[in-house]
C-alpha cells in the first residue's frame, strides 16, 4: 500500500503551548480515516498543517511525496472542508459551487446539482442568509464533489440535522466506492462515523495516542460488571482502563479477553459488555480528566 | 451491528445467515462489496474483509468480471460449522443460567420440550 | 480510482475568477450607484439654477458646481472591495488548496483589471461632461482639475489612485488577517508617528517650501506616477505579510 501522508515528528507550537506534539503517522491511500479527539486535541492544527495552512515548528510532512507548503500541484488535489467555513459576503451557493469547479480537477457538476437538491440548499439565496445547517450542507457537497484525492472533513456538520448527517454518511460511502481516495473525516459523533471509518487516528492534548485500523480497536476492550469481589478476583493484575461502582458492585474496564476468558468470567457470575468505539475513546483520553469525561458523553 | 466484535466478521456471519435461511440459493449471485457497504452503512473495504472470509473459507467464490457467487455445498458446510459451534454459543450459556435459578437439566429439558410443543 | 494530478494547472487566472464570481458587487453595484449620483448631482443642479433668478449669481452657482466630490464614491468603495477580497476571500481560497503566492498573484492581477476597467469607465464619463457642457448645467464630476486636465491624464489619475487603494486596502487587511485587531491597531499608531514624526521633522528643518515645491515641479500626473511606487510597495508588504497567514474562524 502507498501513503498519500507521511508525517514524522510533527510539532506545532504556539508559545508554550504544544498543539501538535510529536506526531508521528502514514495515511494509506483511497482508506476512509476518523481524526477524533475532544475539542481543543488539536485535530484542526493537524489538519492544516497537511494542507499547508500552518506551518510546523519542527518535524516534517510529506504530501504525495512532498512538502504541502505553498505547493500548488500538491494543494490541487486536497479539498479541505473546515467547520463554520467562512464564505465571500456576496456569495450565494450556486457561486460557491461554480467557482468550485475552476478549482478541482475532479470536480464533477452533475453530482453538486443532485446533492444540493437532495440537501435543499437554496442556491440563489445569500450565504449568510443561509440556515447554519445550510451553510454545513454547502461545504458537505464541495467536499464530495470536489472528489480530491485528498479530502478532509473537519467537523463538517454543525446544524445538519440527523436525516441530512445520514444522508452525508450515505453519499459519502456510495461515491467513495465510485471513486476511491483517501479521506479524513474529523468529528466527535463517534457512534454514529464508527462504521464508515477503516483506520482510527485519536489525538489527545496533540499527541497521537491511538493509530489502528477500526476493526482492531473494536472488541479491544472489555466491560466487565458485577459483585466488587468477584470483579476483582477476575481482574486480577490485568490493566484497568476504567471503574465504576455502586455499593457493592463494580463495572470495569480492561483489555479483550479470549473465548476461554470470556466463558471464565461468566461461570465466575460476571457480566461481559460490549465497549463502543466512542467509549473507547472517552476512556483513552480522559485518564487525568474523569470529570470531563460526562461532559465529552454529553456532547457527543 | 454489535459493537464488541470487528464489523467484517459481521458482514460474514450475516451472509452465512442468509445462505442457510436459503435467501441466498447455491450458485446464486451475492450483492458486490460496494453494495453491502452502503446497504449495512459500513466502510467498504470492511465489507471486502467479511467478503473475502467467506472466499478464504470457500463458501463464495469469484468469477472474474461478473462477480461473487454462492458455492455448491456451502450450505451443508455452513449448517455443519453452525451445529459444532451450537453447544457453546447456545447451550452452555442456557445451563449457565439455569444454574443460577436452580433449574435442573430435567426441569430444562421439561422446559424445551414444552415450549417446542407450544 | 482518482489519479493525483501533477501536471500543475494555472491557479492565477481561476483566482482572478473567483473574486468576479458574483460580478454585482464589484461591477454591477458600483456603476448603478454612480449613475444614481450622478444623475442626482445634476438633478439637484438643474433644480438650484432654476430658482436662481439673477444671471449673476446663476454664473457664481455653475461656479461652485466645478467641485464636487461625489465621484469619490467608487474610490472609497474599492478600498472596501480590497479590504473584503482578503478577509473574507483569501481564507475561502485556502479551503480550494489555493497557494498563498497564487492568490496574491490572482489578487493583484484582479486589482489591477478592475482599476483599469473603472479608469477607463470614469474617463470616458469625464469626456462625455466635457462634451455636454457639464451634463447641461456646467457641473464637473469626473473632469475635476485635480483628476487632471486631458482625458489621458485623467485616466492615468483614475488608474493610479484606484490602484493605491486597492493595494493600500488590502495590505492593511493582510495585517488585520494575520494579527487581528492588535496588529491593525498598532500598525495605525505606528503610522501616525510616523506622519507626525515626518511632519516634526519638516518643520524643525523649514522643508515644507521644499515638499510643496517637489510637487509643484513635479505636477499631477508626476506626483501620481510616484504613488505607482507606494502602491508597488504595499503590494509587496501586503504579500509579504499574507505569506505566514493561517486562516482563523
Amino acid at each position: 500500500m502507498s501513503a498519500v501522508v507521511e508525517v514524522e515528528g510533527l510539532t506545532r507550537r504556539f508559545g508554550s503551548l504544544a498543539a501538535v506534539n510529536d506526531a508521528t503517522f502514514r495515511v494509506e491511500q483511497n482508506q476512509i480515516y476518523g481524526l477524533l479527539g475532544r475539542n481543543g486535541a488539536g485535530k484542526t492544527t493537524l489538519m492544516q498543517l497537511l494542507t499547508g495552512q500552518e506551518f510546523a515548528t519542527a518535524g516534517s510532512i510529506r504530501v504525495f511525496g512532498e512538502n504541502p507548503v505553498e505547493n500548488a500541484p500538491v494543494l490541487q488535489n486536497t479539498c479541505f472542508i473546515k467547520e463554520s467555513q467562512k464564505y465571500p459576503e456576496d456569495f450565494q451557493p450556486r457561486h460557491v459551487f461554480t467557482s468550485a469547479a475552476w478549482f478541482f480537477p475532479h470536480w464533477d457538476a452533475d453530482f453538486a446539482a443532485r446533492l444540493a437538491t437532495e440537501f435543499r440548499v437554496p442556491l440563489t439565496r445569500k450565504m449568510k442568509k443561509l440556515s447554519r445547517g445550510q451553510v454545513s450542507a454547502v461545504g458537505v457537497i464541495v467536499g464530495l464533489a470536489s472528489r480530491a484525492p485528498l479530502t478532509f472533513f473537519d467537523e463538517p456538520y454543525l446544524g445538519l440535522d440527523a436525516v441530512a448527517r445520514q444522508l452525508f454518511y450515505d453519499r459519502l460511502l456510495e461515491d467513495f466506492s465510485e471513486h476511491p481516495r483517501s479521506i479524513i473525516l474529523s468529528t466527535h459523533l463517534i457512534d454514529e462515523v464508527s462504521n464508515l471509518l477503516e483506520h482510527v487516528l485519536v489525538i489527545d492534548e496533540g499527541r497521537i495516542i491511538i493509530d489502528a485500523p477500526a476493526d482492531d480497536l473494536r472488541g479491544s476492550v472489555t466491560n466487565v460488571v458485577g459483585a466488587a469481589s468477584a470483579v476483582d478476583a477476575f481482574i486480577g493484575t490485568r490493566e484497568v482502563l476504567h471503574r465504576d461502582g455502586i455499593g457493592g458492585l463494580a463495572s470495569v474496564t480492561i483489555g479483550a479477553l479470549s473465548p476461554a476468558e470470556q466463558a471464565a468470567a461468566r461461570t465466575a457470575g460476571l457480566e461481559l459488555s460490549p465497549v463502543s468505539l466512542q467509549q473507547l475513546i472517552i476512556r483513552r483520553t480522559s485518564e487525568n480528566t474523569q470529570t470531563t469525561e460526562n461532559e465529552m458523553e454529553k456532547s457527543a | 451491528m454489535d459493537e464488541s466484535r470487528p464489523i467484517f466478521l459481521q458482514i460474514a456471519e450475516q451472509i452465512e445467515g442468509d445462505i442457510i435461511s436459503g435467501a441466498l440459493g447455491e450458485e446464486t449471485q451475492v450483492p458486490s462489496t460496494n453494495e453491502f457497504a452502503a446497504f449495512l452503512r459500513v466502510n467498504p473495504a470492511t465489507a471486502g474483509k467479511g467478503v473475502n472470509l467467506l472466499v478464504d473459507e470457500g463458501i463464495l467464490y469469484k468469477k472474474r468480471g461478473i462477480g461473487m457467487f454462492v458455492a455448491e455445498g456451502a450450505r451443508a458446510r455452513l449448517v455443519a460449522k453452525r451445529r459444532d459451534q451450537f453447544s457453546t454459543q447456545y447451550v452452555r450459556p442456557l445451563i449457565e443460567e439455569a444454574a443460577k435459578l436452580g433449574i435442573s437439566a430435567d426441569q430444562l429439558a421439561e422446559l424445551i420440550r414444552k415450549e417446542q410443543s407450544a | 480510482m482518482s489519479a493525483v494530478e501533477a501536471r500543475p494547472r494555472n491557479r492565477v487566472l481561476p483566482v482572478v475568477r473567483l473574486h468576479l464570481a458574483n460580478p454585482w458587487t464589484t461591477i454591477t453595484f458600483p456603476w448603478i450607484v454612480m449613475l444614481t449620483i450622478l444623475a442626482l448631482t445634476v438633478l439637484v443642479w438643474m433644480l438650484i439654477l432654476a430658482n436662481i433668478p439673477d444671471p449673476t449669481d446663476r454664473m457664481n452657482a455653475r461656479e461652485g458646481f466645478g467641485y464636487s466630490g461625489s465621484s469619490g464614491f467608487i474610490f472609497v468603495y474599492m478600498i472596501v472591495v480590497a479590504v473584503q477580497s482578503i478577509n473574507t476571500m483569501f481564507p475561502f481560497a485556502q479551503g480550494y488548496g489555493v497557494t498563498r503566492r497564487n492568490f496574491a498573484l490572482g489578487t493583484g492581477l484582479y486589482f489591477v483589471l478592475l482599476s483599469a476597467f473603472y479608469s477607463v469607465g470614469l474617463t470616458v464619463l469625464s469626456i462625455i461632461e466635457d462634451a455636454t457642457g457639464g451634463w447641461g448645467v456646467g457641473g464637473s464630476l469626473f473632469s475635476v482639475g485635480y483628476f487632471g486636465d486631458t482625458p489621458a491624464q485623467r485616466l492615468f489619475v483614475f488608474f493610479a489612485i484606484l490602484v493605491l487603494f486597492f493595494f493600500s486596502g488590502s495590505a492593511i487587511a493582510a495585517i488585520y488577517v494575520r494579527w487581528k485587531a492588535f496588529g491593525i491597531t498598532t500598525f495605525f499608531i505606528a503610522l501616525g508617528f510616523v506622519i507626525v514624526g515626518l511632519g516634526a521633522l519638516l518643520t524643525l528643518v523649514e522643508g515644507w517650501d521644499e515638499v510643496f515645491s517637489w510637487f509643484a515641479t513635479t505636477g499631477l500626473v508626476g506626483s501620481f506616477a510616484w504613488s505607482l511606487v507606494v502602491s508597488a510597495l504595499a503590494a509587496v508588504g501586503g504579500y509579504a505579510v499574507l505569506r505566514r497567514v493561517t486562516p482563523k474562524n
